[in-house]
């Protein structure tokens, strides 16, 4: 994969909506504070979390089968309401917003999956323009978004092919792609490398870690010890719903 | 308003021919369905029409004394009538009953024994044919009032029968159709909802984009709405070339019975299509109720 280059301001400023270097330490994008998630089964998925995320920010969630990632993230968008505690996202307590503004917040946020969630019948083109048809954008708005996502992950040659003829690491650029075409100020990614061998993980990564450059707080659940380590960024260590670790620069090393 | 109705038409009628095999088989369902539910209407229409013809059948007859004037004759029949319950009065003379009995004997073969008599042993009758035979004892109260009626012919256990089975039977076909409507329903907003569950990824997609409520139910909705306007064309379409080979069919029995059936198939299509479109939405709406925001 051919590394990105430096992005000139002006992408910068069109991609974030922001200004360039608009990298805000001081204002949160993500606050948990004190939050339970107790299914209907009894389980319980998470357990008085509490984590900060500052806008710009690059946080890895590591943890084992089962500790909470996944439920954390579901949290986040807003597919499950925490059974206690506050989950704010960009300023909206999501246990106070309105069903009709749940949409709103899911915009300012990118999600990432193990399997991609394509449609299998969309171009690649159609795949990330499919995000902004949907949420009502005019048309005339679609193309210029479409093709400015494309360049940033580096698919614009492969817009007109389906997801059947693409590898894996470019099903999860397009993936990648259509998070990011709502300009969103925050990605998540629940184990984006999940199924991509290590050499095409390590291209993603370097992906993510450009968006993240761009301004676009980033929030990864990775099993990929070896990606953690090296990249010496923000921990978070999940087991059994309690956050049990949360250090930067730190390492990982598998337990499970 | 205007656009994003655009976009759901588009998007409606995309995903109808994307997931042409579930379209085809929601569609063929609704044909299925909507020609039981059209044969049973017309069944019951049929049995209707038949059932106020064998209704209409009812009259009553008042027999005339002999010496009643022309006068008072036109008088009864005038007051009788003018009644709403009555539906037409026929006056039948001494002379003319007397040659009906003759007529109904020779049909039958028996020896015309009338010839026997000096004088005409019958009664003038004056004929009253009901609206409606639950009107009987109105009617005959009216005529036994009359000074110039000798007497009434009781045929109020007659009646009785008929309004029995009548009843009986038209009760019968409103279960019988109202049955059969739930059966459609059931099957078609089933059938609708697999063609929905097919597609679920697609809509989780679309609420991870942060597509709205609106954005994710109505272009499922205007496809359910096309699937049912399909289907009820089809179905149509078999019912037109249907019908007139089966009413050739069935043309000596309709000369039997000559049933009121004008406005049967106007009805028919009404019922078709507004059933057809009303459950595709009612489908739609239904399944991808399932799949919006919690």
């Amino acid at each position: 994969m051919t590394v990105l280059q430096s992005p000139s301001p002006s992408l910068i400023a069109r991609l974030t909506g922001r200004r360039a270097h608009a990298t805000r330490t001081d204002q949160t994008i993500v606050l948990l504070r004190d939050v339970t998630m107790r299914y209907p089964n009894g389980k319980e998925a998470l357990q008085h979390v509490d984590l900060v995320v500052p806008e710009g920010d690059f946080v890895f969630l590591v943890g084992p089968s089962g500790a909470g990632k996944s439920t954390l993230m579901k949290l986040l968008i807003r597919d499950e309401l925490a059974t206690h505690g506050d989950v704010i996202v960009d300023g909206y307590d999501l246990a106070r917003i309105r069903r009709r503004q749940v949409p709103r917040v899911r915009r300012k946020i990118g999600i990432v999956f193990q399997d991609f969630k394509l449609l299998p019948r969309k171009t690649v083109w159609e795949n990330v323009a499919f995000a902004l048809e949907v949420t009502g954008t005019p048309g005339r708005q679609v193309r210029p978004a479409v093709e400015r996502v494309l360049a940033v992950v580096g698919l614009t040659g492969q817009s007109t092919q389906l997801p059947a003829q693409l590898s894996g690491g470019e099903l999860q650029r397009t993936a990648i792609a259509r998070a990011l075409v709502h300009d969103p100020r925050i990605i998540i990614a629940d184990e984006p490398t999940g199924n991509l061998d290590p050499v095409i993980s390590w291209e993603l990564i370097q992906l993510l870690l450009r968006i993240n450059e761009l301004g676009v707080t980033i929030l990864m659940a990775t099993h990929d010890a070896e990606v953690v380590t090296a990249l010496r960024k923000r921990v978070v260590a999940l087991e059994d719903g309690r956050v049990i670790r949360d250090e930067t620069g730190a390492t990982y090393h598998r337990e499970d | 308003m205007i656009p994003f109705v655009l976009f759901s038409l588009r998007r409606a009628w995309q995903g109808f021919w994307r997931n042409a095999l579930m379209s085809l088989a929601a569609t063929l369902t609704m044909v299925l369905m909507l020609s039981l539910l059209a044969g049973f209407f017309v069944l019951q229409n049929v049995l209707l029409a038949s059932l106020s013809f064998v209704e209409q059948k009812v009259q009553v007859e008042a027999w005339i004394e002999n010496n009643a004037t022309q006068d008072q004759v036109d008088a009864l029949l005038a007051r009788v009538g003018a009644m709403p319950e009555v539906g037409s009065v026929e006056f039948v003379s001494r002379d003319q009953a007397l040659q009906h009995f003759r007529e109904v004997e020779a049909a039958q073969g028996h020896a015309d024994l009338t010839q026997a008599l000096d004088s005409n042993p019958l009664y003038a009758s004056v004929n009253v044919k009901l609206r409606h035979p639950s009107d009987l004892s109105t009617v005959t109260a009216a005529l036994r009032d009359d000074p110039i009626v000798r007497n009434v012919v009781n045929i109020e256990a007659l009646v009785d029968r008929v309004l029995t089975v009548t009843t009986v039977v038209r009760t019968a076909g409103v279960v019988l159709v109202v049955i059969v409507g739930l059966i459609v329903l059931f099957i078609v907003v089933n059938t609708i909802r697999l063609a929905v569950v097919a597609r679920a990824e697609e809509i989780e997609i679309m609420r991870l984009v942060g597509a709205s409520d609106a954005f994710i139910r109505w272009p499922f909705v205007f496809e359910g709405a096309f699937v049912g306007l399909m289907g009820a064309l089809i179905t149509l379409g078999l019912l037109a070339a249907g019908a007139e080979p089966l009413s050739r069919a069935m043309v000596g029995f309709f000369n039997v019975l000559p049933l009121q059936l004008g406005s049967v198939g106007r009805d028919t299509a009404i019922l078709v299509l507004g059933t057809g479109i009303g459950l595709g939405v009612l489908g739609s709406w239904v399944s991808v109720r399932t799949y919006l925001i919690r």
